[in-house]
């Protein structure tokens, strides 16, 4: 039981959190709730099946096309404030769900990207998401957008050097932690 | 289809097309290398959808909106970091949310801290981030962008306020 469940840890987590969050239904409105929830799941997981497969081939085609050597010149540890612009740049303009943009940053990691350019990549999908503007400036307005961008703007180069500069030797760990 | 599976999908040809000059065998190696990524994650993707739908059917925004409602200053947007956690989904849910917050007179600084928490701290992205990127570079990223939300909130206060 033990090594199954060091192996399969995330399994077990995210199964766990299913059953806490399934009691949680059900507690609110038995059975019903319950197969809602599932139903709803499957759902959202059909509807974005064509992006998830368009998200593992571009996963699978980056890898095989990418050379190890560009990836380390150009987003690896040594590529520098470089590698963590060209991130935020690459994450501001990738569309799509943490479905979509894991698969990519974890085809990155396996290639030898580093560690501040990748959380760069992610921190700079989720604040300079360009594909999110136009629902941002409809719904909250221009002045609340902008402002928002504003103070976010620096928020991805930033984490992305400070994390490289405190934790960049553990990107090996990362990388070995994700292959097992 | 939606503007972000198009956009994926171009993505995806140019890489094909890409691979066919690479040379011979970098398809067949880039495919092998997605089915491979696939069977590894394929249940783990469903076990994270699920999630999802039973987030989706708890509707955790009601919470939201009734804890957050207009209250400000320093108590507002550190409930906004915590709120920001919990909200669930994309864009077209969560900024309805947020307007009414702001409708409701949360203000500024709340406000920002909300939309910034949802982006870097949502709980509910970690289920995917997990089985791609592992413990160690999740607790790194989300445990120094708890601070993130906290400072635009701060700054947005200081500036607007």
């Amino acid at each position: 039981m033990k090594p199954f469940l060091k192996k399969h840890w995330v399994h077990t987590l995210l199964a766990t959190v299913i059953l806490i969050l399934a009691g949680l239904a059900y507690a609110r409105g038995g059975w019903q709730f319950v197969l809602a929830g599932l139903k709803s799941g499957l759902n959202i997981l059909g509807r974005e099946s064509v992006l998830l497969v368009a998200a593992f081939l571009t996963a699978g085609l980056l890898q095989a096309v990418v050379k190890k050597e560009f990836v380390a010149r150009w987003l690896g540890q040594e590529a520098g404030l470089k590698g963590i612009l060209l991130a935020c740049l690459g994450g501001g303009l990738i569309p799509g769900g943490p479905y979509a943009y894991y698969p990519i940053a974890g085809a990155l990691l396996s290639s030898g990207a580093g560690l501040g350019v990748l959380v760069a990549f992610v921190t700079a999908k989720n604040l300079w998401s360009v594909s999110r503007l136009p629902y941002e400036f409809a719904i909250l307005g221009g002045t609340i957008t902008l402002r928002r961008y504003l103070i976010t703007f620096l928020i991805p180069p930033l984490l992305g050097i400070l994390v490289e500069w405190l934790f960049g030797t553990k990107i090996s760990a990362i990388q070995e932690g994700v292959k097992k | 289809m939606s503007s972000a599976t198009l956009i994926l999908w171009c993505i995806a040809g140019v890489l094909v097309v890409m691979s066919w000059r690479a040379g011979p065998g970098t398809i067949q190696k880039g495919l092998e290398l997605t089915w491979k990524t696939t069977r590894a994650n394929a249940l783990l993707i469903i076990l994270a959808f699920m999630i999802v739908g039973f987030v989706n059917v708890l509707s955790p925004e009601e919470l939201v909106t009734a804890w957050i409602g207009p209250t400000s200053g320093w108590r507002g947007i550190a409930a906004a970091e915590f709120l920001g956690m919990l909200l669930p989904g994309g864009p077209y849910v969560v900024f309805p949310i947020i307007e009414i917050l702001n409708q409701a007179g949360a203000g500024l600084a709340p406000v920002i801290a909300l939309i910034t928490s949802w982006s870097t701290q949502s709980l509910l992205t970690i289920s995917f981030e997990l089985p791609f990127m592992g413990w160690r570079f999740t607790s790194i990223r989300w445990g120094l962008g708890l601070a993130i939300p906290i400072l635009a909130g701060a700054v947005a206060a200081l500036i607007w306020g």
